[in-house]
C-alpha cells in the first residue's frame, strides 16, 4: 500500500501565533483510495521525534505537541509498502491521506505523475517495494508475479514478457511514456530496461491500446516515474543483493531532493554475475554485467505549468550458453542426446566469451504539462531513444571480436495530448502523435544482415471519451495511425543489389469498456476492442539463420495487417476484507495472424540442409483465464493463489501457436510477526509454482516436444531493523529450494540445458 | 507557451528530415562458397575432382555439386581446398583453417555400402589430426555418399575423435557436404 498523494484539505482554526511552544496538532484521516473506506491500524511514525501512533477504527489519527518545523511522517500498514511524506508544520493542520492498493488488486487507477486517470481497462501493478525486492531479476521475470504474464526466455539472462499468450512486437512497452524502441522482434532480445528506474510497473491487459499505439495487439507494460516528492531534504536508498547462483552482486543507489527551483532524482545500478548452474552442472558462459543510470528533473515553472526531464541509460553485456551455439540440424540433434551441454566447464567462471550480446539503450524525454484551467490539462511531450545492439558469435580467424549482428536504431517521438473535464463526470482525452524510427546495420559484421536498413514514420491521433459515475463507468475511443515503412533490402542473388521497398498501412483501432460496481465488494468490467497491426520489418524482410535454432528464416513482403478482436470480462469480489477473488476471462480472434511456418523442403547450403521457415498468415484464436484469490485468517496469516491458462489455435491447421504459455499455478502462504523491539514487519513466506506441460504442440511444430511440467518451492524471510530513524530492510530468499532439475517450454535453450538450480539471495535495503 | 512550441517544432523538423540510407553491402569474408576435394591416385594420372559451389551463400541459387567415379582397390591422396570465390580477390579459406588447425577438424563419413576408407594425412599444431590432407583406400565396386564435415571448436580429446569418429566431437558445423561416389 502506498500513498499516492497527499492533499491538505483545509487549514482550520485561527492561525496561531507562531511560537516555539510546541503545541501544534496535526490530525487527519487515512482512506483507501479506490473504495474511500477509512483504514484502521495504519501506522504513522514521525522520524524527527521518534513518535509513533496508529489510526483508530475510523481511520483517524491525531499528532499533538509538535513544534513548528519540518517533519518526515512515515505511513505504513501491515505487510504493505511504507512511504514517507514531508510536512511543513506552522499551525494546527488537518490532512487526508489516500492509500493505494497496489500488489494484488486489479487497480482502477493508473497513476502517471500526478494525473490520475480513470480507466475501465484491466490494470495490475508491481509495487515499488516489490520492484526493489526483486531487482536482481530482469523486467520479464519480475512481471511473472502477475497472473496471466509469463516470459519467453533465452537462457537465464534474457527474458521477454508474454501477456495473454502474446509477446514481442504484439505487446507495447512504454518506458517513461515512450514506446520502447529496440529490436523487439528478436526472441532472444530482452527489453532494455532497468526495473530500478521505475516507481511503478503496470501491466494493462487490454483489448486495444488507444493512447499508446506502438503496433501492439492490446496489452501493454507501462514503466513510469512518479513526480518527485516535495521534500526539501536529501533522501534516498541503498540496495544490495547477492545471489548464490551465478555469484551475482547487484548494487543500486537512489537519491532525490526537492527544491522549488528544481527537483532531482538520480538512480544508479550495477549488476555483475557469472556462470549460473543447474543442480548438476555449470551453465558455461551465462554471466552478465549491467550498468544503468537514470536522472529525473522536475520543475514547477508556475502553478499551471510543470516540466519534467527524464534520461536513462541502460548498458549490458551478457553471455549466451556456449553449448547452445550450433550450426545445423546434425549439431542440434547431437545436442539433444547430451546429458550436459558441450563446452560445459567444471569450474565457475565470471568470464564472458562468444556467443554474447552487448546492448546499449539511451533514452531522453521531456514532458510538459500545462493546465490553463482546472478542467483542462495539455501535455506536450517529446523524446528520443538510441538503441545499439551487437551480437558476437564464435567465428573463424579472430572474427569472434567482430559482431555478427550490429544494429543501430534511432527513434524520435512527439505528442500533444489534451485532457478535458466537461463536468458531470464526463472526460475527454485526445491527442496527436508522431514517431520516426531509423534502423541501420553496421556493414563491418561481414555477414548479410538479418533485417534490412529501414525507416518508419508514424503519424497518429486518438480520442477517448469517458463517463464515470460513482457506481459505473463507460469508456469509448478510437485511434488512427498511418505507417510508412521504407526498407533497403540487399538481394540474395549475385551481384548484390539494393532493392528499395516501400509499404504504407493505416491502422485503425477502437475500444469500448464498461465497469459496474454492484456493491462495494463486487464489481464487473467488460472491454471489447478492435485493432489492426501492420507487419513489422522482420516479418516482411528478415533473411538468414533463425537465431541459433538450426533453421533459416525468411520474411514475406506480401503480408497484410493482422486484425484482432478481443473481449475481456473481469470481476473483483471481496468478503469481509478477508477473502478477495479476482477473475478475468478473455477471447481474442486474430485474422491474418503472422507466424513462421516450416516449409516441407530443406534448403541445401555448405553447412548441410536446413529447414526453412517462412512468415505466413492464418486466422488464430486465443482464449484464457487469469485468477487470483487471497484469504487472510488474521493480520498475521495470509494465503494468495494465482492461476493462469491460455489456449491458442491456428484456425487453418488446427494446431496450437508456438510459445503459448502452459497453464500455471502460483501460491504463497505468508506469516507476518508482530513487531518485536527493533525488529519490525518481520515475515516468512512459503511459495510454490506449478507449471503444467504444454500439450498443444505436436512433433511437426518443433524439434522437441514440450518438456513435462514441474513444481518449484521457495522460501523468503523478511525483516526491518529500525535502530535509528533510518530503517534497514533485510531479506533472505531461496528459490528452487529442492534444487530440482527441470526444463521449461518457454526457454529457447531447453534443447540444450536444464534450468538453473537452487538460488539463495540476500537482500539489504537502507533508506535515508 | 511559445517558448515550448519553438524547440518542439525544430525538433520535429530535424527528425522528419531523416531518410533511409542505402546500406553498404557487407564484405562476407568468412563465407565458404567453394569446396574442392581433389583425389589423386598413386599413379598421379587422372585425378578425380569433387566440387561443391554456392557462390551466393545461404539464399539465392541452389549449390552446384559434382561427384565422381573412383577405381576399385586403389589408393588416392586427397587434398581439400576451401575458398570464398565471392570475394575479390578470392579468399583462401584452407589457409585460415591451417592457421587455426587446433580448433578445426574434418570428418569423413561414408554411407552404408560404399567401400571406401579415409584416413588423416596431416596434423594440427598439437599433433592431432586435421584432415586438409587425407589418404583414401577404395575397396570393391560399390556406390554411395561421402560426407565431408568441418567442425569448428570440436573436443579433439574426446573418445574416438582422433580416429575420425564424429560422434563425440561436438563443436559447430562449418561445412557438411555430401558427394555421390561410384567405385568400379
Amino acid at each position: 500500500m502506498r500513498i499516492v498523494y497527499l492533499i491538505i484539505l483545509a487549514c482550520f482554526g485561527a492561525p496561531m501565533v507562531y511560537s516555539q511552544s510546541c503545541t501544534i496538532t496535526v490530525q487527519g484521516i487515512v482512506l483507501d483510495e479506490s473504495t474511500g473506506i477509512p483504514l484502521d491500524l495504519a501506522i504513522l511514525f514521525i522520524q524527527e521525534t521518534n513518535q509513533g501512533l496508529g489510526t483508530d477504527q475510523d481511520g483517524h489519527f491525531k499528532i499533538t505537541a509538535l513544534c513548528a518545523g519540518g517533519y518526515h511522517l512515515k505511513v505504513s500498514h501491515v505487510g504493505c509498502e511504507a512511504q514517507v511524506i514531508y510536512l511543513e508544520v506552522a499551525k494546527d493542520t488537518s490532512i487526508t491521506i489516500f492509500m493505494h492498493h497496489h500488489t494484488e488488486l486489479l487497480n482502477e487507477i493508473v497513476v502517471h505523475g500526478s494525473i490520475v486517470e480513470t480507466t475501465t481497462q484491466n490494470v495490475q501493478s508491481v509495487s515499488k517495494e516489490d520492484i526493489v525486492r526483486s531487482a536482481n531479476k530482469n523486467l520479464a521475470e519480475l512481471l511473472e508475479k502477475i497472473s496471466g504474464v509469463a516470459s519467453l526466455k533465452n537462457g537465464s539472462g534474457v527474458a521477454k514478457p508474454i501477456i495473454h499468450g502474446l509477446y514481442g512486437n504484439r505487446i507495447t512497452i512504454l518506458n517513461s511514456g515512450l514506446i520502447q524502441a529496440g529490436q523487439q522482434w528478436g526472441n532472444d532480445h530482452a527489453p532494455e530496461i532497468d526495473p530500478f528506474i521505475a516507481d511503478h510497473i503496470t501491466v494493462v491487459k487490454g483489448v486495444s491500446s488507444l493512447m499508446y499505439g506502438g503496433n501492439g495487439l492490446g496489452s501493454a507494460i507501462l514503466i513510469g516515474q512518479n513526480a518527485i516528492e516535495e521534500d526539501p531534504h536529501l533522501h534516498g536508498q541503498f540496495n544490495y543483493i547477492f545471489q548464490s547462483n551465478g555469484r551475482g552482486h547487484t548494487i543500486n543507489v537512489k537519491t532525490q531532493q526537492y527544491h522549488t527551483k528544481l527537483a532531482w532524482k538520480l538512480t544508479g545500478t550495477y549488476k555483475n554475475s557469472g556462470d549460473t548452474n543447474t543442480p548438476d552442472y555449470f551453465l558455461t558462459n551465462t554471466g552478465k554485467r549491467e550498468y544503468n543510470f537514470g536522472l529525473q528533473l522536475d520543475k514547477k515553472v508556475s502553478p499551471f505549468f510543470f516540466s519534467k526531464m527524464f534520461m536513462s541509460s541502460f548498458n549490458t553485456e551478457l553471455g549466451i550458453l556456449r553449448g547452445s551455439h550450433i550450426s545445423n540440424v546434425t549439431d542440434l540433434t547431437t545436442a539433444f542426446r547430451r546429458q550436459e551441454p558441450f563446452f560445459t566447464q567444471g569450474d565457475f567462471s565470471g568470464f564472458l566469451q562468444s556467443p554474447r550480446q552487448e546492448v546499449h539503450h539511451q533514452l531522453v524525454k521531456w514532458e510538459n504539462r500545462w493546465s490553463p484551467s482546472i478542467h483542462t490539462v495539455w501535455n506536450f511531450n517529446a523524446g528520443s531513444q538510441w538503441n545499439r545492439r551487437n551480437e558476437y558469435d564464435v567465428r573463424r580467424s579472430g572474427r569472434s571480436s567482430i559482431p555478427a549482428l550490429s544494429l543501430d536504431q534511432w527513434s524520435h517521438f512527439a505528442e500533444a495530448v489534451i485532457h478535458h473535464d466537461f463536468g458531470n463526470s464526463k472526460l475527454m482525452r485526445g491527442g496527436i502523435q508522431y514517431s520516426f524510427v531509423n534502423n541501420v546495420n553496421d556493414p563491418e559484421t561481414g555477414v548479410l544482415p538479418l533485417i534490412p536498413n529501414y525507416s518508419a514514420v508514424k503519424p497518429s491521433g486518438f480520442l477517448i471519451l469517458s463517463w464515470d459515475q460513482s457506481d459505473h463507468a463507460l469508456e469509448l475511443g478510437g485511434r488512427v495511425e498511418s505507417q510508412h515503412l521504407q526498407a533497403k533490402v540487399i538481394s540474395t542473388t549475385l551481384p548484390r543489389t539494393i532493392l528499395n521497398k516501400k509499404h504504407a498501412f493505416v491502422n485503425l483501432s477502437s475500444g469500448i469498456g464498461w465497469k459496474y460496481k454492484f456493491h462495494r465488494n463486487f464489481n464487473l468490467n467488460m472491454n471489447v476492442g478492435y485493432i489492426r497491426r501492420s507487419p513489422e520489418v522482420n516479418e516482411l524482410y528478415s533473411f538468414g539463420l533463425h537465431q541459433g535454432v538450426a533453421s533459416l528464416e525468411e520474411g514475406n513482403p506480401n503480408l497484410r495487417q493482422e486484425r484482432s478482436i478481443k473481449a475481456i470480462i473481469s470481476s473483483d469480489f471481496r468478503l469481509h476484507d478477508r477473502l478477495l477473488i479476482q477473475g478475468l476471462a478473455y477471447y481474442q480472434r486474430i485474422q491474418d495472424y503472422i507466424y513462421l511456418e516450416p516449409l516441407q523442403t530443406f534448403r541445401l547450403t555448405i553447412r548441410g540442409a536446413f529447414p526453412v521457415y517462412v512468415y505466413t498468415q492464418a486466422d488464430a484464436r486465443l482464449m484464457g483465464m487469469d485468477w487470483l484469490a487471497s484469504y487472510s485468517w488474521s493480520n498475521h496469516l495470509k494465503w494468495i493463489g494465482k492461476y493462469a491458462m491460455v489456449v491458442s489455435k491456428n484456425l487453418i491447421d488446427n494446431l496450437g501457436l508456438v510459445y503459448t504459455p502452459p497453464a500455471a499455478i502460483q501460491q504463497s502462504l505468508q506469516y507476518t510477526f508482530s513487531d518485536f523491539k527493533h525488529w519490525k514487519q518481520s515475515g516468512i513466506i512459503f511459495n510454490s509454482k506449478t507449471v503444467f506441460r504444454q500439450k498443444n504442440i505436436i512433433e511437426q511444430q518443433d524439434f522437441l516436444l514440450p518438456p513435462p511440467g514441474y513444481t518449484l518451492f521457495g522460501l523468503e524471510l523478511n525483516t526491518t531493523l529500525s535502530l535509528g530513524k533510518n530503517p534497514v530492510k533485510c531479506a533472505l530468499q531461496i528459490e528452487n529450494i529442492m534444487d530440482r532439475p527441470y526444463r521449461d517450454y518457454l526457454n529457447r535453450l531447453r534443447y540444450f540445458a536444464d534450468e538453473v538450480g537452487r538460488n539463495v539471495a540476500i537482500k539489504v535495503n537502507y533508506s535515508f | 507557451m511559445k517558448n515550448i512550441f519553438i524547440p518542439l517544432f525544430i525538433y520535429l523538423m530535424i527528425l522528419s528530415s531523416c531518410d533511409t540510407k542505402d546500406p553498404v553491402v557487407p564484405n562476407e569474408e568468412e563465407l565458404i562458397t567453394t569446396l574442392i576435394y581433389t583425389l589423386t591416385p598413386a599413379s598421379g594420372v587422372d585425378p578425380i575432382v569433387l566440387t561443391f559451389k554456392d557462390l551466393d551463400g545461404d539464399g539465392g541459387q541452389t549449390p552446384v555439386i559434382s561427384g565422381g567415379t573412383l577405381l576399385a582397390n586403389t589408393a588416392y591422396k586427397g587434398i581439400l581446398q576451401l575458398s570464398n570465390d565471392q570475394a575479390s580477390p578470392v579468399i583462401n579459406i584452407s589457409e585460415e583453417i591451417k592457421t587455426e588447425s587446433d580448433v578445426h577438424q574434418f570428418f569423413f563419413n561414408t554411407s552404408v555400402g560404399l567401400n571406401l576408407a579415409v584416413s588423416y594425412y596431416d596434423v594440427d599444431a598439437a599433433g592431432k589430426p586435421l584432415g586438409l590432407a587425407t589418404k583414401i583406400q577404395t575397396g570393391n565396386s560399390s556406390s554411395g555418399k561421402l560426407t565431408v564435415t568441418l567442425r569448428h571448436d570440436p573436443n579433439k580429446s574426446a573418445s574416438g575423435v582422433a580416429q575420425g569418429n564424429i560422434t563425440n566431437a561436438g563443436g559447430e558445423t562449418d561445412i557438411e557436404v555430401s558427394f555421390d561416389l561410384v567405385i568400379k
